[in-house]
């Protein structure tokens, strides 16, 4: 799967170690994928319980299979793959939390996000606030 | 079974936690505009980690790595949401070399 690379260094041969590069590139691409997927999971979903319960399931299902491979590269991407699971189960919670206060889009053909938006005590909105180039100066709504 | 895997991804969270302050901080202090050199820290370290030979410390310098290629996509919305009063802004930032030239740049935002 990862060929095995020799340097030369100062006259001796050393291996190249490639298990901390899959493990940054699955830290990579899992947050990542985890941060979008999230957002767009918690925007569509009428209930937060289910995809949160199936983030927790997959979550340790993933860590089993890191348990029973024996491959280092795999048991590492598991690993990773799987805490990052868990952690998105819990991410649901705080993206509706951020959309209570505003600090996320709600998406007003949610059911769930239109209870929120109809309740004045919060303070949702419709429009993504972070969407916009930074300017330097502190945002003004005048 | 040997619970490596498992281990790494609980560090890996803890280190992805640390990444937060940086990029708080990185952007109060410097702006956003430090993109590119967290970015090239990042790959730098991850590339150093390619020497390591004891697994666990290959794994966590290289995690350490993506922490800060992750916060370098990280620092324009944090930029904003410092301007928006989310987080305390800090008007009188540190000036980094090339900056005039990074700010005609698309920062990265995954």
């Amino acid at each position: 799967m990862f060929p095995c690379v020799l340097v030369y260094n100062y006259g001796e041969i050393m291996e190249i170690n490639t298990i901390g590069l899959t493990a940054a590139i699955t830290a990579f691409l899992s947050i990542w994928i985890g941060h979008v997927a999230v957002r767009k999971i918690e925007a569509a979903s009428p209930v937060i319980w289910i995809p949160t319960v199936a983030s927790i399931l997959l979550g340790l299902v993933t860590e089993y299979c890191s348990l029973l491979t024996n491959n280092l590269h795999l048991k590492t991407a598991f690993g990773i793959i799987g805490v990052t699971l868990l952690w998105d189960a819990l991410e649901f919670t705080r993206q509706q939390k951020r959309i209570i206060k505003g600090h996320a889009p709600a998406n007003p053909n949610n059911p769930r996000h239109a209870r929120i938006l109809a309740n004045s005590n919060f303070h949702a909105t419709t429009h993504d606030l972070l969407k916009r180039e930074p300017s330097g100066k502190r945002f003004t709504h005048n | 079974m040997n619970i490596f895997g498992i281990l790494i991804g609980i560090l890996t969270l803890l280190i992805i936690g640390f990444g937060f302050p940086l990029v708080i901080r990185g952007e109060r202090i410097f702006g956003y505009v430090c993109w590119p050199y967290m970015m090239g820290i990042g790959i730098s370290i991850i590339g150093a980690s390619l020497f390591i030979q004891n697994n666990w410390l290959c794994v966590i310098i290289a995690v350490i790595g993506a922490t800060f290629v992750w916060g370098s996509t990280e620092l324009k919305e944090q930029a904003v949401r410092a301007e928006l009063g989310w987080f305390p802004f800090n008007a009188d930032k540190v000036k980094i070399p090339f900056a005039e030239i990074i700010e005609k740049w698309k920062a990265p935002h995954l």
